[in-house]
């Protein structure tokens, strides 16, 4: 079986510095992967590693059994990819379903339009998040876990076999939260893979299959009950964190939170 | 009024007015991209090197818009490779273009005095003498880049709301980004006998910018940018006409006006307002 992703002691530079160093793990079938640290611990840098965007010095990187080094295009229109919200520039005067018919740009080659099935699609993953009625509204009016929702559907409008989602949580309101990590899990189900980074782990604790303690180095990785621990925490944030455990559930004080 | 309408009687006016609309339509379209992009800067540095390379054409015996192009194409791709290289990169890359640009314009202007009113036709336009040769050119240019824009408009955009996921997601983000710039350039070279170097900019950016102020959707912005630009051109040329004034200088005022007056009347500002 072709593993959904495998990274052999890769390491990454950018801007002439470590930011990744000797990163190994595998996840051979598609699941539900949280990816955890501070700040700068190379959160981002990893998924672009994965989507071919960074180059390792070291190592090597397959994505749904393919090198993505060798063939990083083929792979890249497997994935859907949701950015931070913040990064995208509200100026852009753009309606809904114009932000969510981008998921089917890299389907239909240039030159050519896109057409009835596109909008199908495109509808079709606006509905599952929620957002079907916000089909014709300026993307500027949305509140922040709206437009979320909306990046969320664009991703799904590419009909994905992985998922990258790099803070969807951060900004976002409980509600859009939940329906988005629903979604997540729904799709994992479906036998889509989603590795998603995030600042706040107490959310995704009971949904998440695979837990990735990342700060520059793998500090922790395997199922998340497993990697919540004191130890592994306090190495990774460089300072006491604290557990409460509830029966199975588990929340951590003193994690990173945007909340 | 009969008056206004005798004026489309000579051959002149009427080249000038399809020369203007051109200019306007092109210009407008790019525009918006130059706007959403933060592009703005490059268009003025780009003017400056088709200037450039407009004069150094004429010196050798070159049409001028060759030289044009070939120059501004150069140094936006090249200021555009630095952008992509790192941050700041581009910004260095524009000050050397623009510095470059403007001394190579001022050397060439000292080596004849013929240069003067060369010069000075593409410094602010003359778009009253657009010949028609000149006008096939534009034609040609014009139609060319928009064509372009229609066959890529879809990858265009995504790249503008959000380059970064429209690279993840397989598109290939960067060639589309150096034809923006390329359209950039051709722009401006098309811009530099209706309104001149000095006032291409003001053409590229002001229409597209006010247009932003009324518009939820990038269709809607192109639409009224290039409505906003037919405006400014159309006027310009009669007022030039009926009282005596300069065509170019005129309408670059006139479009500047009209992104003045957004800026009051936008919607999207009243929340500022006191």
């Amino acid at each position: 079986m072709k593993p959904l992703i495998k990274l052999e002691n890769v390491t990454v530079t950018y801007d002439n510095r470590v930011a990744l160093e000797n990163i190994t793990f595998t996840i051979e079938e598609p699941a539900f992967l949280t990816v955890i640290g501070p700040n700068g611990a190379g959160k981002t840098t990893l998924l672009k590693t994965l989507l071919g965007l960074l180059k390792p010095v070291e190592g090597e990187v397959i994505v749904l059994g393919r090198d993505v080094r060798k063939e990083a295009i083929a792979v890249r229109k497997l994935i859907g990819y949701v950015p931070q919200r913040e990064r995208i520039d509200p100026a852009v005067p753009v309606i809904v379903k114009d932000v969510v018919l981008m998921g089917r740009v890299p389907r239909v080659r240039p030159g050519f339009r896109l057409g009835k099935v596109d909008v199908e699609k495109a509808r079709q993953a606006l509905e599952r998040v929620g957002m079907l009625d916000a089909w014709n509204r300026p993307f500027s009016h949305l509140s922040g876990g709206q437009q979320q929702r909306v990046l969320l559907a664009r991703a799904l409008a590419s009909e994905p076999k992985l998922l990258l989602l790099d803070e969807p949580l951060s900004g976002v309101d409980a509600n859009s939260q939940e329906i988005i990590l629903e979604m997540l899990r729904k799709l994992v189900d479906e036998g889509v893979g989603v590795v998603m980074v995030t600042h706040d782990v107490n959310p995704v604790i009971g949904l998440t299959d695979y837990l990735l303690l990342l700060n520059r180095k793998v500090i922790g990785f395997g199922k998340p009950l497993e990697q919540i621990r004191p130890e592994k925490l306090n190495i990774l944030y460089g300072r006491k964190v604290e557990i409460v455990r509830m029966g199975d559930a588990c929340y951590v004080i003193g994690g990173d939170s945007h909340a | 009024m009969p008056e206004i309408l005798a004026l489309f009687t000579y051959s002149f006016m009427i080249k000038a007015l399809i020369a203007s609309i051109l200019t306007a339509v092109l210009s407008a379209t790019i525009g918006s991209f130059t706007v959403l992009r933060n592009l703005s800067t490059m268009g003025a540095a780009i003017a400056h090197a088709s200037l450039a390379g407009a004069l150094v054409a004429f010196f050798f015996g070159v049409e001028p818009a060759i030289g044009a192009t070939i120059l501004s194409v150069f140094f936006a791709l090249a200021a555009a490779y630095s952008g992509e290289r790192g941050s700041g990169s581009m910004d260095i890359a524009l000050g050397v273009t623009f510095g470059f640009s403007a001394a190579l314009a001022a050397f060439m202007l000292s080596l004849t005095r013929e240069y003067t009113v060369v010069a000075y036709s593409y410094l602010i336009g003359e778009v009253l003498g657009v010949t028609d040769d000149e006008l096939l050119l534009l034609g040609v240019f014009t139609l060319a880049s928009l064509i372009l824009v229609l066959i890529f408009y879809k990858e265009i955009k995504f790249i503008t709301f959000d380059r970064e996921a429209a690279e993840a997601m397989g598109v290939n983000a960067s060639l589309f980004h150096y034809l923006l710039i390329v359209l950039i350039a051709v722009t401006t070279v098309v811009e530099l006998k209706v309104v001149g170097s000095i006032l291409a900019v003001v053409f590229l950016v002001a229409p597209a910018a006010a247009a932003l102020e009324f518009s939820h959707s990038l269709e809607k912005m192109i639409i009224l940018s290039i409505l906003f630009a037919l405006s400014s051109s159309i006027m310009g040329i009669l007022i030039s006409a009926v009282y005596n004034l300069p065509a170019s200088p005129t309408i670059g005022i006139l479009a500047s006006l009209i992104y003045l007056l957004a800026l009051v009347f936008s919607p999207k500002r009243k929340c500022c307002r006191i």
